[in-house]
């Protein structure tokens, strides 16, 4: 079954996939950092008791949650510039991933600060420690340590997502392997490559947030 | 070893085993599918007039009506599967279908992979443009400020990085019609496609929005495709389209969907 593999044309194409890893690794990066700002924002207000920044945030968590990613991708891509709006593909896909992701980062975030019991934030206001006292010291660790394992799977899906990057033309991982596919018709080599980097990153990440659960948050690592 | 790389080893090789089975492959394409009462095709919703699906949701088009009528003369069904464009030759090869059926461009790269039937049609690339724009030649848009947008794997992204080099070209995957949309939508300065596609395209927008520039890039064979081996089919393909020259089948499907615009008042 290996003798099938046509291990040349992945040598001629390694500096190719080279490229598409790197440009998967800082678009995942970037949008990372921002469904991460957006999620904590998204929380914030989410449990704000403003009511109408909670409902603001309900409708947009639920207005992503609701539809498909490639839909919205394509609504910013083919959609804004009738509005007036364009914007440059590789901006649309970190815009596009980041508030996907947001949406939903938010609503783990929000599961760990509830998950943090009653009584001990009582405790802290018993103690006399201000707002953001107890948010610093007994809320964000716990909630945070509690959230690590689904921050990471939401982002090793956000990875996976920016490859629907590669059908608005941005070059990145998925790309390289239908370059590979449609210029010499090799789709078992071009996918299993592109498969095998992602499960690379897939691996760097697993381990970057096991070591962060250990060493900064002082909880059991699930 | 540890644990991890273990693991990973474990993951790629199940994956290269399960890539590696396959079927053994039959003597005869064309006796296997008058076994199986059907012919399955390989076709892409590339748009108007080759392959599109029409107002009522039915698959039509010329290769499909022509796919239809060699399945009836075989007397078996018919089955389209749709795939992107850059798809289409490795779902014939990997006998997901029994025969390709687009607006090919019979490209000498291609036919080191698959064979293909005789041409059935000649077309060529155009280049084309918003309604009104400043873009005359070959020069105009041979440009760095200029940006084009063509189908990945086409041969219109083959002949646009010929003739523009200096141009920044953006490759889309998925049908024709994205491509237009890509320039209403301000991505892509111009676009390059087989011109029977974009004629056939640019009835769905708007009328006024798109216009085909006179630069004609290239003359192109478009032919359907078959595996290497299935030497059969493929000369009963090539039969088949010189019967329907002869009686006059092959003329009315092509004046009515390719020449000219009657299909608009059905479809």
């Amino acid at each position: 079954m290996l003798e099938a593999f046509n291990f040349r044309v992945l040598l001629d194409y390694m500096p190719l996939f080279g490229k598409g890893l790197w440009a998967t690794v800082w678009l995942s990066a970037l949008s990372l950092f921002g469904a991460l700002l957006v999620g904590i924002l998204a929380c914030g207000a989410r449990l704000s008791r403003l009511g109408f920044l909670s409902a603001a945030a309900a409708a947009y968590i639920e207005a992503i949650r609701s539809t498909p990613l490639l839909a919205q991708l394509y609504f910013l891509y083919f959609g804004l510039p009738s509005l007036g709006v364009r914007l440059p593909e590789h901006h649309t896909g970190i815009l596009a991933l980041s508030l996907n992701s947001g949406a939903y980062m938010a609503e783990i975030l929000r599961a760990g600060v509830l998950s943090v019991s009653w009584g001990q934030i009582e405790a802290g206001i018993a103690f006399g420690l201000t707002y953001l006292q107890r948010m610093r010291y007994i809320v964000l660790p716990q909630a945070l340590g509690i959230t690590i394992p689904p921050l990471l799977g939401q982002a090793i899906v956000l990875v996976k997502d920016s490859a629907l990057l590669s059908l608005i033309s941005v070059f990145e991982l998925t790309r390289a392997g239908q370059i590979l596919t449609s210029e010499r018709f090799m789709p078992a080599e071009g996918f299993f490559t592109t498969a095998l980097l992602y499960l690379m990153i897939y691996y760097a990440l697993k381990t970057l947030s096991s070591w962060w659960q250990k060493k900064l948050i002082f909880v059991h690592p699930a | 070893m540890k644990r991890w790389a273990t693991r990973l080893w474990i993951v790629s090789m199940a994956t290269v085993f399960l890539l590696g089975l396959s079927a053994p492959a039959p003597a005869d394409t064309l006796q296997e599918i008058l076994q199986r009462g059907e012919l399955r095709v390989a076709v892409q919703t590339q748009g108007p007039p080759f392959s599109f699906v029409d107002k009522n949701g039915v698959r039509t088009g010329s290769s499909v009506e022509f796919c239809k009528l060699m399945a009836q003369e075989m007397g078996v069904k018919v089955t389209f599967l749709d795939y992107d464009w850059d798809g289409l030759i490795p779902a014939l090869l990997s006998k997901k279908a029994d025969l390709l059926a687009a607006d090919m461009t019979a490209t000498l790269k291609r036919a080191l992979k698959v064979s293909f039937t005789d041409p059935f049609y000649y077309t060529g690339a155009v280049v084309f443009a918003k309604k009104g724009s400043t873009f005359k030649s070959i020069e105009d848009c041979n440009k760095e400020n200029v940006t084009i947008a063509v189908l990945l794997g086409s041969t219109g992204e083959v002949e646009a990085k010929r003739f523009f080099p200096k141009a920044k070209i953006k490759s889309y995957k998925g049908g024709g019609p994205l491509l237009i949309n890509a320039v209403l939508a301000g991505h892509a300065d111009i676009g390059v496609n087989d011109e029977t596609a974009v004629v056939g395209q640019m009835q769905e927008f708007p009328p006024n929005s798109i216009e085909i520039l006179p630069i004609r890039l290239s003359k192109q064979p478009l032919a359907f495709a078959v595996r290497p081996e299935d030497t059969h089919l493929l000369q009963w393909i090539n039969l088949f389209f010189q019967w329907i020259r002869e009686d006059g089948r092959y003329d009315e499907n092509i004046n009515y969907w390719v020449k000219s615009l009657d299909w608009k008042k059905d479809h």
